[in-house]
């Protein structure tokens, strides 16, 4: 047998078995890896995904940590070369991947305690890795509430899978939308305003969000108001990332790169960096 | 440590041996004022006294375009390349050396950047005291006068026909003594060495920074929001020659090309520089760091701070190439720093 010398850069085969349609430029893909093992990431994680002869780019993965299965998702707005060609895949189709890669929630710190999730557009895409995972072990935490905003309702994603879990019980859910149509029946506003309506436990609360970049100032400000501790809020924050290796350099925040020290940081950690939030 | 001294008539002998099993880089000059290392052939006439490289020795190491994997469209099958041509770097100054040291730390070390590192390893470094000193350097002050390691030899020109050569590596040593015995050099040769270096070391202090160098990040802590980002950034063309010309810089881009069928392809990295407008954006257009002053200010960062924060050295040894290569005269480490000195001075 020929051993290949070791390369991070060389992807593994992973072959596409189901495509979801998830709005007008949403659509969730469920891989399964060829060697047969379970991807083995943590909340929070990414892959890097080749479309060979196009490219490759990062992507967070939207399924919870399975130990059984070789299956993982991501969900993906098609809005450039990389994302365009995902969209064209059939079930069937093989993709290469490298990963996961960086940082994670830190999901034994939320043991016992309240969990609020503050998702912005499609933050709950990486965010819903950490909702499934507390939900397969759901006695182990406390309260958990999950705020979803997003900019119109037609741009709403896993909306049946959200309307769910309002009803199990398991999750406290409150959504909003910027711009309302006639459809919407539910809370205006950007996602700040949906904080006040839920009575938190300050000392006893943990915050994890992810949402476009100019959400994080003002839900941490909601959050400190609240008297919530820098160091109980975690946030993913995206960059370019090339390498995920933290060589390229296209991904550092001052001097961290956000694809091996983050993408998820302890407020804490990055509150001093200028160009973190 | 080892030092032999050498004489200019036994390196015809050498080049001609070495060059049989590696590809040999040695200083010319290409126009009046302008030096780079090139392929070394028979008759070509040495640069001693060159200033600086026009172009630094990275691009040996981590060339500008380089090979990652070649891949099948059909079978998403994916195969590293790896490429280490065995070469020697004759003339490399302490303050590349330096630069050498710094890239062995920061890519091979967290996730080994496994190119780099066969392509390191099949490198000779022969270091070389300069005679001369570039008028936009300024090694001396940053700590970048002499390399203490990461050299196989180390060359002085002790005088129109003599060289010392110090011994860094056991490989360096077998590479000397391919042409016959070597001679180890005389305390006389050595002071020669020692003189060699003093007077250079003179000739580089005209030029330097007002303070420490080791106060740098200290120094840039207090600068986030100084004016003079926006003084010096509003003139940049945003064309990344600074980041071209840097021993240092090192970030790049991932592509690709495919075959025109459409079969095979290959996937390559490419020098990349945090000064171009589109290094920090994400699809949908969102640009991290959007406006000049931001990635001027980051370059500098970097340079200053953290790299420093990461291997307690300056990320900029000093060379001045980025000085000479920006076209609109604002890429200066010197001058910033300097001047960022004199902003915070009173503060002290």
């Amino acid at each position: 047998m020929n051993t290949k010398p070791f390369s991070p850069y060389v992807p593994r085969p992973v072959t596409l078995v189901e495509k979801t349609k998830l709005s007008d430029f949403v659509t969730r893909f469920t891989f399964e890896q060829d060697n047969g093992r379970p991807l083995a990431h943590k909340p929070g994680q990414f892959v890097n995904v080749s479309m060979y002869g196009i490219g490759e780019a990062p992507f967070s993965i939207s399924s919870p940590p399975r130990r059984t299965q070789n299956t993982f998702e991501i969900a993906v707005r098609k809005i450039g070369a990389v994302t365009s060609a995902l969209h064209e895949l059939k079930p069937g189709a093989k993709v290469g991947i490298r990963g996961p890669y960086g940082s994670s929630f830190p999901v034994m710190k939320f043991v016992g305690k309240d969990i609020l999730i503050v998702a912005g557009g499609l933050g709950y895409i990486p965010l819903r890795s950490l909702l499934f995972y507390q939900l397969r072990h759901r006695d182990e935490f406390n309260r958990m509430v999950l705020m979803v905003g997003t900019r119109e309702p037609k741009e709403r994603i896993f909306v049946d899978e959200i309307a769910d879990l309002a009803k199990s019980g398991d999750v406290e859910v409150l959504e909003t939308v910027d711009m309302p149509d006639e459809t919407w029946k539910g809370n205006v506003g950007v996602i700040t305003t949906l904080l006040p309506k839920a009575e938190l436990d300050p000392a006893n609360t943990y915050v994890a969000m992810v949402g476009p970049p100019i959400m994080y100032r003002f839900v941490i400000a909601e959050c400190r108001k609240k008297g919530i501790a820098s160091d109980q809020i975690f946030v993913s924050l995206e960059r370019k990332m090339k390498c995920g290796l933290g060589k390229c350099g296209h991904c550092q925040i001052n001097e961290l790169n956000a694809c091996i020290d983050g993408p998820v940081f302890c407020y804490t950690d990055i509150e001093a960096y200028q160009e973190a939030i | 440590m080892t030092t032999y001294t050498v004489y200019k008539e036994q390196l015809p002998g050498l080049f001609e041996k070495w060059s049989e099993s590696y590809a040999l880089y040695v200083p010319a000059k290409l126009r009046e004022g302008f030096y780079d290392l090139v392929p070394w052939k028979r008759d070509l006439e040495i640069a001693w006294d060159f200033d600086v490289a026009y172009n630094s020795p990275k691009r040996f190491l981590f060339p500008p375009r380089e090979a990652l994997i070649t891949f099948n469209r059909k079978t998403c099958e994916a195969e590293p390349v790896f490429e280490a041509p065995p070469q020697i770097l004759f003339g490399v100054h302490p303050y590349d050396v330096k630069a050498i040291n710094q890239l062995d730390q920061l890519l091979e070390t967290g996730s080994p950047d496994q190119n780099y590192v066969r392509r390191r390893a099949a490198t000779v470094v022969m270091g070389y005291e300069p005679l001369t000193v570039s008028p936009t350097a300024f090694w001396a002050s940053v700590g970048a006068a002499s390399a203490a390691h990461g050299y196989d030899l180390y060359w002085t020109k002790i005088g129109p026909a003599a060289f010392t050569v110090e011994v860094g590596s056991a490989r360096g040593e077998e590479l000397l003594s391919m042409c016959g015995p070597l001679v180890p050099s005389t305390a006389g040769d050595k002071e020669g060495a020692r003189r060699a270096k003093a007077r250079v070391l003179f000739k580089a202090r005209h030029n330097g920074l007002r303070y420490n160098w080791e106060e740098t990040p200290r120094l840039l802590s207090k600068s986030w929001d100084s004016p003079l980002w926006r003084r010096y950034s509003q003139m940049c063309l945003a064309c990344g020659s600074c980041n071209l010309v840097c021993p240092t810089c090192y970030c790049f881009d991932i592509r690709e090309e495919a075959d025109d069928q459409l079969e095979e392809g290959v996937r390559y990295r490419e020098w990349d520089g945090c000064m171009l407008e589109s290094f920090a954006k994400v699809a949908g257009n969102h640009n991290f760091r959007p406006k000049a002053q931001d990635r001027y200010r980051h370059r500098y960062f970097r340079k200053g701070k953290y790299i420093y924060d990461k291997i307690g050295e300056l990320g900029c040894v000093g060379c001045g190439r980025c000085v000479r290569a920006c076209t609109a005269g604002i890429a200066n480490p010197l001058k910033v720093f300097n001047e960022l000195w004199e902003e915070t001075a009173h503060e002290h």
